[in-house]
């Protein structure tokens, strides 16, 4: 039961669809098969293109080291922290609330706030994953005109925020949030990929879309297993004090 | 398949190829993960088509044309940059969607607007954003985003 009405939250804007084409059948008929033949059209293109995006996103995110790309922000700024900030925004996935937890990282790691704007901007609507999808439904014409226009306004407005923003204007880093125990979760930014939880199944669990910490008990050799799940969360929301 | 598709396609799988031969473990464990974000919004993506569907069938191309046409660009185009500002849905989902659009006449200048928006302002996600970087810091952001969403978007009516 648990089960169903977690699916029920999770799919309900599916089931409003839905809905409206029980509608459709019975007081439209004649116009629900043509729906269908509409919607199957952008099925195929989208079944064509799902599984490249599919797998891309996964060998960025095995093979581009960002480890190095974040380590750099540290003694990089100007044109090679923007550079480095550019690509790291550019090889992610996940929506833009999930760059938020990554930026704060970088912040504490001496990151300028430009370099946060065009990391967060370039996550947001110029990633190559997306730009795919983009070339694909909007031709390839499209597609690169508005990389270019947006690349320059996005530089644009990392310089531009920086001027306004000064550092002494970012709240302090709260992270020695109240935690019971060696692990701490913000799930407010949890993208959902379930790694954590097939990672380390012991203490991680899926609840819904959210990932959510199930023990705080530490048996031998979970440390290694913690560890790997924190080092591969996408959106970087799981802490671990050992 | 397009040409475009074609070379992503060929791109990708020889890039999977010598992954999976240099290290099977992590290339399947990184699909995995990509393969659990993809299932989190299959049911926005299925019910987007769904609803595609459904508005090329009740309303004819001409009265997207006209409405999202040539009928005072101004004014739609801001309309849809708040439109895009107000919504978070994935953009993967959104392509089909505006794709939809412009195929029935709609002008490319508000597609544009929205597409721009609706991944870089975030209305739903402003109290997060404040959280973590403060009021003036979001404030800005999402200002200056709305503000050059709508500049490539007269761009590029301009270009296109």
């Amino acid at each position: 039961m648990t089960f169903l009405k977690s699916q029920l939250k999770n799919n309900r804007f599916l089931i409003i669809v839905l809905l409206a084409y029980v509608a459709v059948g019975i007081f439209a008929p004649d116009k629900f098969l043509p729906s269908l033949g509409n919607t199957w059209y952008y099925v195929k293109e989208m079944l064509l293109i799902m599984p490249v995006i599919l797998l891309l996103t996964s060998l960025i995110s095995a093979w581009v080291p960002k480890e190095t790309i974040e380590n750099a922000f540290g003694q990089n700024s100007g044109i090679k922290g923007s550079l480095f900030a550019f690509l790291l925004g550019s090889f992610s996935a996940g929506p833009i609330y999930a760059a938020f937890p990554v930026c704060k990282m970088l912040l504490s790691k001496g990151a300028s706030i430009a370099n946060i704007v065009i990391i967060l901007s370039t996550w947001a609507v110029i990633k190559i994953p997306m730009l795919i999808t983009e070339s694909k439904f909007l031709g390839p014409e499209f597609m690169v005109v508005r990389w270019i226009l947006t690349t320059l306004a996005i530089f644009l407005m990392g310089y531009l925020t920086s001027r306004f923003v000064k550092p002494e204007d970012l709240p302090a880093d709260d992270e020695a949030a109240a935690t019971d125990g060696p692990l701490a979760l913000n799930a407010d930014y949890c993208v959902g990929c379930g790694l954590c939880a097939k990672i380390a199944p012991n203490h991680f669990k899926m609840v819904g879309k959210k990932a959510s910490i199930i023990s705080q008990t530490l048996s031998p050799g979970d440390g290694l297993t913690i560890t790997d799940a924190v080092a591969k969360c996408p959106a970087r929301i799981i802490r671990f004090y050992n | 398949m397009d040409v475009f598709t074609l070379i992503f396609w060929v791109i990708t799988l020889v890039w999977l190829g010598f992954s999976l031969k240099k290290d099977k473990g992590k290339t399947l464990q990184a699909i995995k993960m990509s393969g659990g974000l993809m299932k989190g919004i299959a049911g926005d993506i299925l019910g987007i088509l769904l609803l595609i569907g459904l508005i090329l069938t009740f309303v004819p191309p001409e009265t997207i044309k006209a409405t999202i046409g040539q009928a005072n660009e101004v004014v739609s185009t801001v309309l849809f940059a708040l439109l895009g500002s107000i919504t978070l849905i994935p953009a993967f989902v959104a392509f089909p969607l505006v794709a939809s659009l412009v195929d029935a006449g709609a002008s490319i200048v508000p597609i544009v607007a929205f597409l721009t928006t609706l991944t870089m302002v975030g209305v739903v996600t402003f109290p997060l954003e404040k959280r973590e970087f403060g009021l003036k810091f979001t404030l800005i952001r999402n200002s200056l985003s709305f503000a050059f969403a709508l500049v490539i978007a007269l761009a590029m009516g301009v270009i296109l």
